[in-house]
């Protein structure tokens, strides 16, 4: 098709994209939302290497351009992500929406996205030049910016295969379905030999970019329950200074108390 | 269960599932043009002027020059332009429309039209403006007297906001001239509404103009008056263009450019002696936006709610409808009964607590019963099945009990009930219906024993298809399957009046009873007939004088007591519906599924009103939410199953004892809601809707 | 270049450019009116398709992403002997009101109950969540879709 291209293999798709200006289409529910009557679509449904999940030795790979649904559904995936999938939007949604288009349309409200910062995932980024991973924290530059180029492809998203079960997650929208993100936040905690071996809070759809703060749960990192317990006033105020919710049309006051009481009752969960 | 009641497959059942049912953007015609509405951007400004790009071959513009009538579309008072002057008044406000083949072009040219305006200050705040389009007032006892002895004068400020109508279907008009005559066809309630105005505007006799209703997809009183300014516009348009014409509005532009619910304010002065409620002085405020459309008659109802289901012998209630540069408002099921309803039984929550009962106790002392005078010293000519609704609904939600043990919960989750009592008054208010309307319907018995049901009124969805050819078929002792209606065309029904203010069942159904009990009589099998029937008003109605607001302003009134039972999250300040309960007599059911639809759906919208459809405009007169992502209607994972209950209470003077079903399941959703909330949180709460935000202000007051 | 998909099983060609909505193409070129238009922006789910077995919005969906795929609409839908159970049960309950958001149910529905014969009010619920219906509470919606599945023994 002159106006649109539709690779069958990874390679094909970034010679394209190399050379021409086309619109990488996954699912396509951003995109259609607004569409560019003059856009050229470069749709990736047949590209092998963004449509599958799998493992290896170290990660479980999910393919950019897998659906929400396919995540739902794979047993690979971890809950965290599962459950986050689970409440986006809505069923006709979740069939056609791709992780990677969560990720690459830089929303701060996005909802896999939030989770991929709270696992410490990583982003395989790929052009006709190379290829270089990025750990997801360093993909958001600001709001709606992302570290992608303009010749790149998001192929995979890389995970931990272990340590992603003790997480808490919590997605508060204005209904319980169809429902943008007002706040978000998700956790992990992992405690090995009575010690706490990481802690990963993230917070999503209160800033221009998803607030994750290692330096502040670093706060916890090594110390025993009791010792979490007696330092978790400060790990709170630490927190409470850096949430700063930008004013939006639902409040910053209402955010600001969503986000301290989550991560309250995340602490709590783990008998801090 | 009566054995009208029984239900049966509706008329347009098949149709509609099988996806064969034509809405009006599902017409093919040759030589259609497509036409779009340019916007004001402005809330108030002075047009200088309009800078016009050139324009491809079979393109055109049409704006106020091109009004071949009168540039003013008939509602009521007569002020809406069908295009815009030397000034615009609101941001949406029509200004012009771009007409073409190609709907991709219309949309660039409207893009490169350049308006320059003048800008003026808007009025933005309902408190803050001059203009009082409408002012009512009435009084009962001696209410400066009841202030002057009371040993305690309560005082508070109830406030609503906007709901929107969110009918899945959005507005849409064909237009077309043909034969030296104008035709316009598309999503409307109101065919003769439209009828009329379209004539004035285009400036012909009635009988030139021909407005047919297409099945129509939800209306909930966003479809009585809009579409008589869309098909103005529409009809101007395609007689320049000597072509069809089709307006289609996308869910944006008529989320934030047509009629809404009024927001309101209220403010309640309530006298209290010896633990009495000895007089209330009620003071209305009604936000109609730009222009007067319907805000006397919404202005009217809800004045005529604003003391409630309550005995209250000394009362004083007075009401403004005034302008704000805003988009203007109109009817929505309910018509301002909402608005004066939550602020009344909130009311009464509030004034229970400060005399350190539950608010039920206080509610049951000053229940209306038959015999007592309305608000408008008429009189309530009906059993009032109150008690043994509210019995009903404790024994259903055990809500008493509740209240109790929900009192001063400290728990991460805290759960809380609510309970509203409330009426609507069926059919127009006063002599609407017997001085205005005047309404004729026909039933044409054809050669072969069928029968047509020939009246003005649209099925929107709530059925009157079916209910209508029930009535008919079981009146004349036929088969059900022998009855039809077609959608309503001017030039072959009489005006049998709009489909508004749930007068279709009870005036005329009630209309079509007669109808067929005459043909009955008259009935010649394998002859043609036609027989006609006139509205006559009852004869126990205590004449309405607008002037002395006084009189019956309904002839009845339909009944309801809604419980609903909720759990708040006080992490996140969001709020699960446990159960939501409604109790509702409209008499007898002409179809037992299609009102029980009818209570669910209304109660859903109540629901919804109450807890999150948030719509508000910005400092510079533009509503933001106007999307279905910023607008939050109700999903089917929002709510429980609602439980609903008909009362038998029949109707004397409706057909099989029907009256009034449409509005009510809406109208008293909010308080139990809001009740709901303030038994949850342990507070008094003031305003509609509730939501998660307003909720956790609450929650941190209470941490402080 | 023509875009080739299977349209309620047949083969068929649009002349549409690969950016073009699905939606407006099935309404114009194909005459497919029972798909209807509530938001343009997937938040309504009235012009919901079955699109390679999966409940999509067809607003949502560019021409191009349908090639070589299947895609069915209400009016091929309605063949079916599981449409005759959906029509039976919605029908009993009076469920269809307005009708704007039907055919867009009922393809909801029929997703439904081909991954789970046999849902729980919740599931029904889950799967209907992206259809919005203002007529009728839902209420209605839910007991017919549970309905068919206990009447529809063996269909799904």
């Amino acid at each position: 098709m002159v106006n649109s291209y539709r690779p069958t293999s990874l390679q094909e798709a970034l010679n394209i994209l190399a050379k021409e200006a086309v619109t990488p289409y996954s699912g396509g529910t951003d995109l259609m939302i607004n569409p560019d009557v003059n856009a050229t679509y470069l749709f990736l449904a047949k590209v092998p290497e963004m449509n599958q999940i799998v493992a290896d030795t170290e990660h479980i790979r999910i393919g950019a351009a897998c659906t929400f649904t396919d995540i739902i559904e794979n047993e690979l995936v971890p809950s965290i992500l599962k459950e986050a999938a689970l409440q986006i939007a809505a069923p006709a949604i979740r069939n056609l929406g791709t992780v990677g288009g969560n990720i690459c349309n830089g929303s701060p409200k996005g909802d896999s996205a939030l989770i991929l910062f709270a696992i410490d995932a990583k982003l395989r980024l790929v052009s006709s030049r190379g290829e270089r991973v990025l750990p997801i924290t360093a993909f958001y530059l600001g709001r709606k910016k992302t570290a992608l180029q303009a010749d790149e492809l998001l192929v995979e998203i890389l995970m931990d295969r272990k340590g992603l079960n003790n997480y808490y997650y919590k997605k508060v929208g204005a209904r319980d379905a169809l429902a943008i993100s007002r706040v978000s936040f998700a956790a992990i905690l992992n405690v090995t030999d009575r010690k706490i071996l990481n802690c990963i809070t993230a917070f999503g759809a209160v800033s221009d970019v998803i607030i994750r703060r290692a330096e502040i749960d670093a706060m916890l990192i090594g110390k025993t329950i009791e010792e979490a317990k007696a330092a978790k006033e400060e790990y709170f105020a630490a927190y409470d200074q850096k949430i700063v919710p930008i004013k939006g049309r639902i409040s910053a006051e209402y955010r600001k108390a969503v986000c301290m009481n989550l991560l309250r009752d995340f602490l709590k969960s783990n008998g801090i | 269960m009566e054995r009208i009641s029984k239900s049966i497959k509706k008329k347009d059942h098949e149709s509609k599932i099988n996806g064969s049912a034509l809405y009006v953007d599902d017409h093919f015609i040759d030589g259609l043009l497509c036409g779009k509405i340019l916007h004001s951007a402005k809330a108030k400004a002075r047009i200088a002027k309009i800078i016009l790009p050139e324009l491809p071959d079979g393109y055109l513009v049409v704006d106020k020059n091109d009004v071949t009538g009168i540039n003013r579309v008939a509602i009521i008072v007569h002020d809406t332009p069908v295009y815009a002057e030397d000034t615009v008044e609101y941001v949406g406000e029509p200004i012009l429309m771009v007409v073409g083949p190609k709907d991709t072009e219309v949309e660039k040219i409207i893009n490169k039209i350049v308006v320059v305006y003048e800008e003026q200050i808007p009025v933005l705040d309902v408190r803050k403006s001059d203009t009082a389009f409408f002012h009512y007032n009435y009084a009962k006892g001696d209410m400066d007297k009841a202030l002057a002895e009371a040993d305690h004068i309560l005082i508070e400020t109830f406030q609503t906001g906007y709901q929107e109508q969110a009918y899945l279907e959005t507005q849409g008009l064909i237009a077309y001239p043909q034969d030296g005559r104008m035709t316009v066809r598309g999503s409307m309630q109101c065919p003769y509404y439209v009828h009329s105005a379209v004539a004035k505007a285009i400036g012909c006799d009635g009988k030139d103009v021909q407005i047919i209703q297409d099945v129509t997809g939800g209306g909930f009183g966003g479809k009585e008056a809009f579409p008589s300014i869309l098909a103005c516009q529409v009809a101007v348009a395609a007689k320049k263009a000597n072509k069809p014409v089709k307006v289609i509005f996308d869910r944006r532009e008529d989320m934030e450019f047509t009629s809404k619910r009024h927001p309101s304010v209220s403010t309640y002065k309530v006298a209290i002696k010896n633990g009495e409620i000895t007089g209330m002085d009620i003071d209305v405020l009604f936000n109609s936006g730009a222009y007067t459309t319907l805000s006397a008659v919404v202005l009217q109802r809800g004045l005529i709610c604003a003391n409630g289901v309550y005995r209250i012998e000394n009362l004083r209630v007075a009401g403004r409808a005034v302008k704000t540069n805003t988009v203007p408002c109109g009817a929505y099921r309910g018509f301002g009964a909402p608005q004066t309803f939550f602020a009344v039984e909130i009311m009464m929550d509030h004034i229970a607590k400060e005399m350190g009962i539950d608010s039920l106790e206080l509610k049951e002392r000053y229940m209306v019963k038959q015999g007592d005078a309305t608000s408008t010293s008429g009189s309530y000519h009906f059993h009032v099945p109150l008690p043994e609704m509210i019995q009903r609904i404790d024994e259903l939600t055990d809500y008493r009990a509740k209240r109790k043990l929900y009192k001063n919960q400290i728990g991460r989750y805290r759960k809380g009930i609510g309970l509203s009592m409330f009426f609507h008054g069926c059919g127009f208010t006063g002599s609407g219906e017997r001085d205005i309307i005047k309404a004729v319907v026909k039933i044409r018995k054809n050669a072969d024993n069928t029968v047509e049901i020939l009246a003005s009124n649209a099925d929107i969805g709530q059925g009157l298809k079916t209910t209508f050819c029930k009535i008919v078929a079981d009146t004349l002792g036929i088969s059900y399957g022998q009855v039809y209606i077609h959608n309503p065309d001017t030039d072959r029904v009489p005006d049998s009046g709009p489909t508004v203010a749930s007068r279709s069942l009870m005036t005329v159904g009630g209309l079509l009873q007669r109808a067929a009990e005459k043909l009955k009589k008259e009935w010649q099998d394998g002859e043609e007939q036609v027989v006609e029937e006139h509205f006559v008003e009852p004869d126990f109605v205590i004449p309405f004088s607008l002037t002395d607001f006084s009189g019956d302003a309904y002839p009845t009134y339909s009944w309801s007591v809604n419980a609903i039972e909720v759990e708040v999250d006080t992490l996140t300040a969001t709020t699960k519906i446990l159960g939501a309960w409604g109790i509702f007599d409209v008499g007898v059911p002409i179809d037992m599924n299609i009102i029980v639809g009818q209570m669910e759906g209304g109660f859903l919208q109540g629901i919804g009103y109450a807890s999150m459809e948030q719509m508000d405009y910005n400092d510079k007169g533009m509503i933001r939410n106007n999307s279905f992502s910023d607008y939050i209607i109700p999903t089917a994972v929002d709510v429980p199953n609602l439980v609903t209950e008909i009362m038998n209470n029949p109707y004397t003077h409706g057909p099989y004892g029907a009256k009034g079903a449409g509005e009510l399941p809406l109208v008293g959703a909010a308080p139990a809601y809001v009740e709901a909330m303030e038994n949850a949180l342990d507070a008094n709460l003031y305003k509609v809707p509730f939501t998660p935000e307003d909720a956790m202000e609450i929650l941190q007051e209470v941490n402080k | 270049m023509m875009i080739s998909f299977i349209l309620n099983g047949q083969e068929v060609a649009s002349a549409a450019k690969a950016n073009e909505r699905l939606l407006d193409i099935l309404r114009t070129e194909f005459t497919r009116t029972g798909v209807k238009c509530g938001c343009k922006e997937g938040e309504c789910g009235a012009c919901s398709v079955i699109l390679d077995g999966k409940l999509v919005n067809s607003c949502m969906v560019a021409m191009g992403y349908v090639e070589g795929s299947t895609v069915m609409t209400i009016e091929g839908y309605r063949e079916t002997e599981r449409f005759a159970a959906l029509d039976r049960a919605y029908a009993s309950v009076s469920a269809v009101q307005c009708g704007f958001c039907i055919p867009g149910m009922i393809l909801a529905s029929e997703c439904i109950l081909a991954k789970n014969p046999k849902p729980t009010e919740a599931e029904i619920r889950a799967g209907i969540s992206g259809n919005l219906c203002r007529c009728t509470g839902y209420n209605a919606i839910v007991k017919a879709i549970g309905l068919a599945a206990k009447e529809g023994e063996g269909l799904w």
